[in-house]
């Protein structure tokens, strides 16, 4: 990984880096598994107009990176790419009859137990007892620990070959089986990265969970390899985050736990950039407005404490709208960011819902403060143009059921804060009391 | 009895001198069974103001008998005196044993230990009036074994004892060992054959006479010898003193075994030991009188009045242990280790050929010439010139750490003695602790001296000469290494001297997330005394730096704790405090003094109380016109300290103009409240302590004077908005002399944390302030009956999930983080990790955080 890494930072370091974006997409790409950094790479040399010099960075960066899996028809062809020739090298023939070779190999060695474990008759009198699963079919169908082991060299090689799914199948199988824990936990990691590189989101989120369950318990005692693993899990994660809708609300959950927050504070600040880009979007799918604006008020906290440390459009947008209450700042920023996130692989897809819920929020929060409003104003401050500015008003006091006129002759928008009464307050307060208590009075009685 | 007296004064002359020169030539029969009473004896002779116990008179006399030609009857009134006591010590003796055995079964150590002195003196008056109780070796022996046997144990299991076992633990294996290497012959036949020994009759008294004078005539026989190579001195009461390369060791001897006694003269042995060092020859005796010559100065601290070593006492075993060094350094084929052999041959040289172990240790003795130092600065008047001149002796203390160090380094490498680890991190822990609070030009000087005098030759793998040119550097070099290589408390100090450091070095966020991530401040009250100052420094320091930085809220945050107990004084050790009901024994008063930390190691406490007091008031002003004006708001209060000044400053009916800080920050405070931020300013700009901080002044003066219009804003606008209607933004910008913008972005703040009723009136540029949302007496107490009503139902559900452990999940709801309410909540959820307050008296501070989560869960 390491020279892949080495031929992207140079490329960074060698076109003019205005935005930061290429060494953010350094620090993102160093905390990833080598087979993920590709789409990432592939998304880069997509981008229209970028320099040729990038692209053919890209491309070495590229090559560089996937030179040691064993991928070699691809791997061959990316070498002629780069050095313009028309051959390539017969060495990635060798390589390519040696991988063809120790797949024959890895496939006899694990075709028993292959086999075994797909006969139905077989899987049936499996239980979740491993060790008793293990001695069962050493018994009855002569499997040794060899043979799991092989499974497992298999799958991982498999996955070298970017065979993603059936890697994944055949890791799978080994974790039913296997004692060892390592390379359980290994494996778990190994299938995670397949789940998400065949874009099987589902599965993927089971292997999230798998993992995170792994980390509290097992390392439960190593702070030290916690943090890593969180750090990784973070990193991977990021990839059905912004894929995979329904993995949204967890993820976010997951981002803003407390353990995982430290480790976004302590070793990897930019992620911020993508739990702010989720908690903003997310504003059109949550009809619970209260979560809402705690993940907000979270979001700000966070992103306050680490200003000092890290700082790119996005977060600085929540600061200017959160923390300085400056509007003119979170606009500018609001533009910023939006080219920021167009470019970026993860959030790319999600950059309208961005702008579309940030503008909501502006003006949220300028209504919440402001009592008349100038409309030619807002519009600006929403960077629409002045009858684009006012339908805009409108859906706002639709949607948002704002106390709001327009006062079209003065050219203003006059919002009405009804302050609430004292008795709401109490009301709402005390609302819960009697379902909860009788909840308690029953389970005393229980 | 005073007869005896009589009778030992009168011929003290002749009888004395004659056991003085019988002791000289006994020195050189060491191994003779005998003597070691015979030297007993011999002291309590050699003290002139003899306080002779009873026991000690009648025995002298008892003894002397076969030399000198007292009468029968004295012999035997002195021997029926003896025997009736010397039963009874042997019941005590015998029930002190039985102690001892009780407390070998429970592994009780301390108990043990604390017995065995008791063992100890008691026998020592049985061996004056006889011979060794057999009973006494079968205990000594017996300990020793389970001395060993423990130790064994403790490193196969590598278990710990608790604390107090392992003191009186190690405490009892330097006693036997010492103890026992005078009984040696006594063990030794017990040990070959228990059970005859134990029957054997006790053989005491009679043969003691004839070894005394044979051991006499060889004496003379070599003194004479001694004489005839004309190495003869006179030493202390017309004694021959005979100093040669041969007899050196067997002087070391003496003193040595001297040592801990009562009675004996160490200035002497010192000065005997300087002219031995003159006429050593060998590196291996000069080693063996150099270690002898520093540990015997320490001792004399340790009986002298005076509690702290003389400067010129200091100095000279400072010459020495640099001696030491440089010896040791010459001489790559000589260690000295701890736990080493001892060589038991006197009359030989060991051979020189490999490697010789010498025992002693290097770390401890330069650690003690350390406290040393600073217990004599402890003890001087910081403002003499006499402190700034014992200063300057820091300088050659650390080039002798920093060569001891490299000198541990350079043995580690030695297969046969092995890695020095725990050594070196001692001496590492050392050199940190004299760098880390000094500003780097200080360092820096210190450094440059350090490698000028060190001979070129010399490197340090840990800090390789001009590699650290940079002090962070240094500090962090040498932090590292412990961090890699110690744990407990080492490591601990380790971390709060970097914190320390760098907090001094204005890295606010740096020194804030490593004093997070040491999680010390869950455990910081299991760790000793000092450690915990040191800890309570690095949080004040902290706190300091976020000040510098401008960060009033943290600053607050971090301080409250040190300087809201009032007992600043104390928690820092700068200063003993006086309390008023105080239940200080003067043995606690004592320790209390011992820890003081010498005056340039202080922080200055007006300084830090002047920028508590400034931070506390920027906080409390406003809340106070804040909960003032809406009864809702629960009480708050952030500093009660400052509260009770305040309230106190209110009360005076005259006030005059301000004298010292605490006036200024005072005075300042009331007209803050009273929206008068100009005189405020005034007022906080006006004090003088400031000037200590340096450069930094007109930054900090400045940045005060912001906050102040700032909150002058806050506090005007919640003071007086219920009597507005509107107010237009820029009559408050002419006000406040702050710019509409940043006005309104304050006022947008506050309306959006719910802390004002109000609205901003773009088109007209005012602040609109909405009415009628004061609430009466009986809507706010129904609001807060509510709330109580709601907490007692959460803590039933609470108490009700706590009984069923869990297991029911009814009660799992969103438990909702209970934001900021009011205030500023971004920076208030910040601050709770940062500032919240332990309880206890040093435990605390700095808890939780979300950053302490981040290694931790």
């Amino acid at each position: 990984m390491a020279t892949a890494n080495g031929a992207n930072g140079a490329s960074a370091q060698q076109i003019d880096d205005t935005t930061g974006e290429y060494l953010f997409l350094d620090q993102v790409i160093r905390r990833l598994d080598r087979h993920l950094i590709f789409p990432l790479l592939d998304h880069e040399s997509r981008k229209e107009n970028i320099p040729q010099e990038r692209q053919d960075d890209l491309r070495l960066a590229t090559f560089s990176l996937l030179k040691n899996t064993n991928m070699v028809d691809y791997v061959s062809q990316l070498y002629k790419d780069v050095h313009n020739s028309q051959t390539a090298p017969a060495e990635f023939e060798k390589k390519k009859q040696d991988v063809i070779n120790r797949m024959a190999k890895y496939e006899d060695d694990t075709a028993h137990l292959t086999n075994v474990l797909s006969d139905e008759a077989v899987t049936s009198q499996l239980r979740s007892d491993k060790v008793a699963n293990l001695k069962f079919l050493e018994e009855q169908h002569a499997v040794t620990q060899q043979m799991v082991d092989d499974l497992y060299d298999y799958g991982r090689f498999k996955y070298q070959c970017g065979q993603y799914p059936e890697a994944a199948d055949i890791l799978y199988r080994f974790r039913v089986l296997s004692t060892d824990n390592d390379k359980v936990v290994k494996a778990t990691w190994g299938k995670l990265v397949c789940e998400i590189l065949s874009e099987e989101w589902e599965s993927a989120m089971e292997e999230v969970d798998k993992v995170k369950e792994h980390i509290e318990t097992r390392l439960f005692n190593n702070p030290r390899a916690q943090l890593t693993a969180r750090e990784s899990l973070l990193h991977y994660s990021l990839f059905p985050f912004f894929n995979h809708e329904p993995a949204k609300d967890k993820l976010t959950d997951m981002y803003f736990s407390p353990a995982f927050m430290s480790t976004i504070q302590t070793v990897c600040p930019w992620i911020l950039r993508y739990v702010a880009a989720a908690v903003i979007t997310n504003r059109n799918r949550m009809n619970n407005s209260h979560n809402y604006q705690k993940q907000l008020k979270d979001l700000s906290r966070v992103v306050k404490q680490e200003v000092y440390e890290y700082q790119d459009p996005v977060t600085e947008f929540v600061k200017a709208l959160y923390i300085d209450f400056d509007f003119e700042g979170a606009q500018k920023k609001l533009v910023e960011a939006e080219n920021v996130l167009q470019g970026d692989f993860f959030l790319g897809s999600s950059t309208d819902s961005f702008v579309e819920a940030a503008r909501h929020l502006i003006s949220e929060s300028y209504c919440k403060i402001n009592q008349r409003i100038d409309m030619k104003d807002l519009s600006s401050r929403l960077g629409l143009s002045d009858s684009e500015g006012e339908k805009w008003i409108v859906d706002l006091i639709r949607e948002t059921k704002v106390d709001a006129k327009i006062d079209f002759k003065a050219g203003t928008v006059v919002m009405n804060h009804p302050s609430q009464s004292v008795y709401q307050t109490v009301i709402e307060r005390t609302k819960g009391a009697f379902f909860r208590t009788q909840v308690l009075s029953a389970a005393v009685a229980k | 009895m005073s007869r005896f007296f009589h009778g030992g004064d009168s011929d003290s002359d002749s009888s004395s001198s004659d056991e003085e020169e019988l002791y000289e030539k006994e020195e050189e029969e060491s191994d003779s069974e005998e003597s070691e009473e015979e030297e007993e004896e011999d002291e309590d002779e050699d003290d002139s103001s003899d306080e002779s116990v009873k026991g000690t008179g009648a025995s002298r006399f008892l003894r002397a008998g076969a030399d000198d030609d007292s009468d029968e009857s004295d012999e035997d009134e002195g021997e029926r005196k003896v025997r009736s006591a010397k039963d009874k010590r042997l019941d005590e003796v015998q029930q002190t044993i039985s102690k001892i055995e009780n407390a070998q079964k429970n592994q009780d150590w301390s108990l043990i230990s604390a017995e065995f002195d008791n063992l100890n003196r008691q026998v020592q008056k049985v061996i004056q009036s006889g011979g060794t109780p057999k009973i006494y070796i079968k205990i000594i022996a017996d300990l020793e074994d389970l001395v060993n046997e423990t130790n064994e144990k403790q490193k196969a299991s590598g278990k710990k004892m608790n604390a107090n076992t392992a003191r009186g633990f190690n405490a009892m294996k330097q006693k036997i060992k010492k103890n026992n290497k005078e009984f040696i012959t006594e063990v030794d036949n017990y040990r070959k054959d228990k059970d005859a020994f134990m029957e054997s009759e006790d053989e005491e008294e009679l043969p003691k006479a004839k070894p005394a004078r044979r051991e006499r005539a060889l004496g003379t026989e070599i003194d004479e010898q001694l004489d005839d190579e004309g190495w003869a001195s006179v030493g202390r009461g017309g004694r021959a003193l005979v100093y040669t390369p041969e007899s050196i060791l067997k002087h070391l001897r003496t003193i040595v075994e001297s040592r801990g006694r009562k009675n004996t003269d160490r200035q002497e042995q010192i000065r005997i030991m300087e002219k031995l060092l003159e006429v050593a020859n060998t590196p291996y005796q000069r080693v063996r009188v150099l270690l002898t010559i520093v540990s015997t100065r320490f001792d004399v601290t340790a009986s002298s009045v005076q509690n702290y070593m003389s400067q010129e006492q200091w100095k000279s075993a400072q010459r020495e242990f640099t001696l030491l060094l440089e010896e040791l350094d010459k001489n790559p084929s000589l260690v000295v280790v701890e736990g080493a052999e001892e060589w038991e041959d006197d009359e030989k040289q060991p051979p020189t050929d490999n490697l010789l172990k010498v025992p002693g240790s290097v770390v401890s003795l330069l650690e003690r010439l350390d406290d040393e130092l600073t217990r004599s600065l402890q003890q001087t008047d910081p403002h003499t010139a006499e402190y700034i001149e014992r200063l300057s002796d820091e300088q050659p203390l650390y080039d002798n750490i920093v060569r001891a160090s490299i000198y541990y380094e350079t043995i580690g490498k030695n297969p046969e003695v092995g890695k020095q680890t725990d050594n070196i991190n001692r001496i590492v822990i050392r050199r940190i602790e004299h760098i880390y609070f000094k500003p780097l030009a200080v360092v820096k000087i210190l450094e440059e001296k350090l490698w000028a005098a060190l001979p070129s030759r010399l490197n340090s793998d840990l800090t390789p000469r001009g590699k650290y040119t940079e002090v962070d550097e240094l500090v962090q070099a040498l932090c590292n290494h412990l961090f890699e290589n110690s744990e407990g408390i080492i490591r601990a100090r380790a971390m709060l001297c970097q914190i320390y450091f760098l907090a001094l070095q204005d890295s606010y966020y740096r020194a804030r997330d490593l004093m997070l991530m040491s999680h010390l401040t869950e455990n910081i009250a299991s760790f000793d005394v000092s450690t915990q100052i040191l800890f309570n420094r690095t949080l004040v320091q902290i706190g300091l730096c976020a000040f510098r930085a401008g960060l009033c809220y943290e600053a607050q945050g971090v301080l409250q704790e040190i300087c809201g107990s009032g007992r600043q004084k104390e928690l820092l050790a700068q200063g003993v405090m006086m309390q008023r009901y105080s239940t200080v024994t003067p043995e606690q008063e004592r320790l209390e003094r011992q820890r003081q930390l010498p005056f340039h190691m202080h922080i200055n406490l007006e300084l830090l109380e002047c920028i508590y007091l400034t931070c506390s008031m920027l906080l409390e002003i406003p809340l106070l016109a804040q909960t003032g004006s809406s009864p809702d708001v629960r009480k708050r209060i952030i500093s009660k300290t400052f509260r009770r000044m305040l309230e106190y400053a209110e009360r005076q009916v005259f006030q005059g103009p301000p004298e010292n800080t605490r006036d200024h920050v005072m005075q300042a405070a009331k007209a803050l409240a009273q929206g008068e931020w100009k005189k405020c300013q005034e007022l906080i700009n006006k004090i003088q302590i400031w000037d200590l901080l340096g450069n930094d002044k007109d930054k900090i003066k400045s940045m005060l004077s912001e906050q102040v219009q700032e909150e002058g804003l806050r506090t005007y606008l919640f003071t007086y908005a219920p009597y507005y209607d509107t107010l237009s933004i820029s009559t408050v910008s002419g006000m406040f002399e702050l710019d509409d913008k940043k006005i309104a972005a304050i006022v947008s703040k506050m309306i959006s944390h719910e802390e004002l009723a109000a609205a901003l009136d773009q088109v007209n540029d005012a602040i609109v302030f909405r009415k009628g949302v004061e609430l009466s007496r009986l809507q706010s107490q129904i609001l807060s009956l509510s709330e109580k009503a709601m907490g007692i139902l959460e803590s039933n559900e609470k108490v009700l999930e706590t009984r069923t452990a869990g297991t029911s999940n009814a009660f799992q709801r969103d438990q909702g983080q209970r934001g900021g309410r009011g205030g500023r909540g971004g920076a208030r959820g910040n601050l709770q990790g940062l500032a919240r307050t332990g309880q206890g008296r040093r435990g605390g501070g700095f808890t939780g955080g979300v950053l302490g989560g981040a290694i931790r869960t």
